[in-house]
């Protein structure tokens, strides 16, 4: 208790003298597209591990010459601090407490992510994705590095594209439990399950909007895959699209009101139509080729990352609004974390496919923690 | 070299206008030859079942909850009028009765191509001649799509062998379609001998079971 208070006070104290150090740090910040060097010191094991990978995975790396130090202990709780190099006093210091040793180094690193990139905290987010072992496909849940990984299902069959219904307590999922293709809703907390969408013909690709009200998803019941849009409790289905060409992997804009989806129609391309219905509208993505599929939008809005091609499959990030598109990585299914910055995707391993975090300012990639089987279709959870 | 990048790159602006120009035009009307699933008229809406054995519960990074009770209800039928027995219910699968059958495709498409109408039309021929069994249409791709993308794909392929059969006079509702993406390649080589035979409609005799 003694030690808190003397804690607390120290914080309040470097709080003030750290003010002297903001010109500097300003100063530093200037671009977010290059790499931060930093030291790390103090820390040890398993904290260290945490924290090294959740700062790289942001572009912030150990390395000579650091901008900043990151200084810590981890007896018992995670303690640490974080000052410009060369400033005499920490811009703060903080302590963890609850929880495993991992969520407070995830924790310590979202603070310091939030001070040198300014953006939203991801290191303690969740994802889903499709894992592929020998003669099954099954759906697991693991924090955003591959840690903690649950399979959530045992059903000895196919599934496909799982995506999170924003709050992260249910999983919409595409199932072959029933020798049929049909959409299932999964409640993580019960484990209870019910089919969502079981139509004539098939019904996959589930997506769910930000604001929880509405999803969309791919059904044939019509003679040929199109685009519908339904409420969250199942009522109120709506055809949006009227080709006979097949439509799939559709993406919500985050004021719910968008939907961003492929259109194979001689070549996939990207298109995007009103959630109410209307017509669609070709996304011009300029320098990307071929086959344009697996659009998702960045929760900021501004950005819409794809693939393009057929094996070797690139990832491409363009303006929302279309415009010229960059190529970031060579991999799979992009998905945006909260952050808008970081992307996770299916990069082709030796012989399986793996789960990698992309940078996208830096273009520095991560593998996330490997486990035996396939990994692909990551869903972020946010 | 150079003539060929320079070939290429018309290619490419080519592809890309006439893309952009059959997105424009081709993205909207509904063509009259699409023939709609049996029973998609009837009623819609999510259909409620217990959680399976399959299913197990946890909150992330919480403790584990043991699955709940076992299935009650099962998928309702979906009206496929006098073959919903034989699709819907306990029925067997004949995998090899239409082996020489099976109907392959182009790279990206889900056109029957000339070289796979006689299949179909013998496939037609044991329909005129059968009562009571149903025919199950698996769409399948090779691996260059994008997982979700070869959902859509494979599903339009198994559309397109059902549409083919029922311009053949086999009833509609006697044809079931299920679409696989790439998850189940029959040859799992990278290279264009394997992608060939994995872009495929397999058909399989579905059976009443007796």
């Amino acid at each position: 208790m003694k030690l808190n208070l003397n804690l607390m006070l120290a914080a309040l104290l470097f709080g003030a003298l750290s003010l002297q150090a903001q010109d500097r740090v300003i100063e530093i910040r200037k671009s977010t597209t290059r790499l931060i060097p930093v030291s790390i010191t103090g820390l040890t094991g398993e904290a260290a591990d945490v924290l090294k990978f959740d700062l790289s995975v942001l572009g912030i790396e150990v390395a000579d010459s650091p901008e900043y130090i990151i200084n810590g202990s981890d007896n018992g709780r995670v303690e640490g601090s974080l000052t410009p190099a060369g400033a005499s006093h920490p811009l703060w210091l903080r302590a963890y407490a609850g929880g495993s040793v991992r969520a407070q180094a995830h924790a310590f690193a979202d603070d310091i992510a939030k001070e040198l990139r300014q953006t939203t905290p991801i290191f303690r987010t969740k994802v889903a994705f499709r894992l592929s072992r020998v003669g099954a496909t099954e759906v697991c849940v693991s924090d955003y590095d591959g840690y903690g990984m649950i399979v959530l299902t045992h059903d000895a069959t196919l599934v496909s594209s799982p995506s999170w219904i924003p709050g992260g307590h249910s999983l919409l999922y595409t199932s072959w439990m029933n020798n049929k293709t049909e959409i299932y809703e999964h409640n993580l907390a019960t484990g209870a399950r019910r089919v969502f969408a079981g139509y004539p013909g098939a019904s996959f690709s589930a997506e769910v909007a930000p604001d929880g009200r509405r999803v969309a998803m791919i059904l044939s019941k019509s003679g040929s895959p199109n685009l519908y849009v339904c409420n969250l409790d199942g009522s109120g289905l709506k055809e949006l699209t009227f080709t006979r060409d097949d439509d799939s992997s559709p993406c919500w804009a985050p004021d719910s009101r968008e939907i961003c989806f492929v259109c194979r129609s001689g070549r996939a391309m990207l298109q995007k139509i009103s959630a109410d219905g209307g017509a669609a509208v070709t996304v011009h993505a300029g320098g990307a080729y071929g086959n344009l599929t697996s659009p998702d939008w960045s929760p900021d809005g501004s950005q819409i990352a794809f693939t393009s091609g057929s094996r070797p499959f690139h990832i491409w990030v363009m303006p929302a609004s279309g415009g010229e598109a960059k190529m970031v990585a060579d991999g799979e299914d992009p998905c945006w974390a909260p952050n808008s910055r970081t992307l996770i995707f299916t990069q082709q391993g030796n012989d399986k496919q793996v789960l990698s975090l992309l940078d996208v300012p830096t273009k520095h990639v991560k593998t996330v923690r490997q486990i035996s089987g396939s990994c692909s279709e990551p869903s972020w959870a946010r | 070299m150079e003539s060929k990048m320079k070939n290429l790159n018309l290619f490419r602006v080519l592809v890309v206008s006439a893309a952009l120009v059959i997105g424009v035009t081709a993205c909207h009307h509904k063509p009259s030859s699409i023939t709609p699933i049996p029973g998609s008229e009837g009623p819609i809406g999510p259909v409620p079942t217990s959680t399976g054995p399959g299913a197990s519960g946890t909150v992330p990074g919480e403790t584990a909850v043991s699955p709940v009770t076992e299935t009650t209800t099962g998928i309702p039928e979906n009206g496929n009028g006098k073959y919903d027995s034989v699709i819907n219910g306990p029925h067997n699968e004949d995998r090899e009765i239409f082996k020489n059958d099976t109907v392959y495709f182009d790279f990206d498409s889900a056109t029957i191509k000339a070289s796979e109408e006689s299949k179909l039309q013998d496939v037609a021929t044991h329909f005129k001649s059968s009562t009571g069994d149903a025919l199950q249409v698996e769409g399948n791709c090779d691996e260059r799509g994008t997982e979700k993308y070869n959902l859509s794909l494979g599903d339009r392929r198994a559309l397109a062998i059902r549409e083919y059969l029922v311009n053949l006079r086999v009833d509609a509702q006697r044809i079931k379609t299920v679409t696989y993406g790439a998850s189940k390649p029959v040859d799992s080589g990278h290279n264009e001998a394997a992608w060939s035979k994995n872009r495929r409609g397999d058909l399989v005799l579905l059976t009443p079971k007796k």
